[in-house]
């Protein structure tokens, strides 16, 4: 049996986190760790930095002509 | 006919002419949001274009079956990735080889590592690229890309993500928390390099 690892235990609770789907309890359980260890503190930070860039860098805006395309795609005015 | 027979009907008409351009107009404003998904839902900007035409077509075709106050958006995405699957894309099954991904921690790790000397957070993320991101969006498998668009990129709830493509919330959760990992390995991969010394 291996030994309890806080910091393994935060890695796998820092999607829920983010996410917002855990309890009260366990969120209160990952930020008392997060409070008195500042290497999860510092991927944590860097999870939600990751986050921000990964939406930014993926932005494409969408062409002009397609925007033209899809309005001549209406139902004609009777 | 008489006149009063009808005048109901023009009524109506108007109505529903009423109704279908105000359907068209706010379908038309979300174009932006719903491309911004699309185009990272297939592999170029030329399907997701004609995937754009294709799905904006049938949703003013089909604008009737619409239930007025729901989520227009997330109804776009839904004919989207039908008219996805239908073009031929295989509903990809996750392959037994696939490898375990790596833990939350471990981009941070290979970045921190890759670099010279301790840095904060914010220093590290400025380590990746934007090819990095994009590059490593494509490679990661459709099933677990789609989860991690609509929920990440285009902001949609697990709910959302789920009846969009059809699936328990349970799987949307599973997936989107994979696919995260899987993305993180690829950006690692292309920020860093494989397993070097």
């Amino acid at each position: 049996m291996t030994a309890y690892d806080p910091c393994a235990h935060c890695e796998e609770m820092m999607q829920p986190y983010m996410d917002r789907t855990i309890t009260d309890a366990e969120r209160a359980e990952a930020e008392t760790h997060l409070n008195g260890c500042t290497y999860c503190r510092k991927r944590y930070r860097f999870e939600e930095k990751l986050r921000q860039f990964v939406r930014q860098a993926v932005q494409e805006p969408m062409p002009v002509e397609l925007k033209t395309k899809l309005a001549g795609l209406r139902t004609p005015l009777q | 006919m008489s006149e009063t027979a009808r005048e109901p009907d023009a009524r109506q008409l108007a109505t529903e002419a009423r109704d279908r351009v105000r359907f068209e107009e706010e379908a038309l404003a979300l174009s932006d949001q719903v491309y911004r998904v699309a185009r990272h839902l297939v592999g170029s900007r030329e399907e997701a274009e004609d995937l754009m035409q294709e799905t904006y077509a049938r949703a003013f075709r089909s604008w009737r079956s619409f239930t007025p106050g729901t989520n227009l958006r997330a109804w776009l995405l839904r004919i989207l990735t039908n008219l996805n699957i239908d073009r031929g894309r295989k509903q990809q099954r996750t392959p037994d080889t696939q490898p375990l991904e790596e833990g939350d921690y471990f981009l941070y790790n290979k970045l921190e590592a890759s670099g010279d000397g301790p840095s904060d957070a914010d220093r590290v993320v400025e380590r990746l690229s934007q090819n990095d991101v994009v590059g490593a969006l494509s490679e990661v498998p459709h099933d677990f890309r789609d989860v991690v668009v609509l929920v990440d990129i285009g902001d949609f709830t697990y709910a959302d993500a789920a009846q969009i493509l059809d699936i328990p919330i349970g799987t949307v959760m599973s997936r989107l928390h994979r696919g995260r990992r899987i993305l993180k390995q690829a950006m690692a991969e292309s920020a860093v390099g494989g397993e070097e010394a």
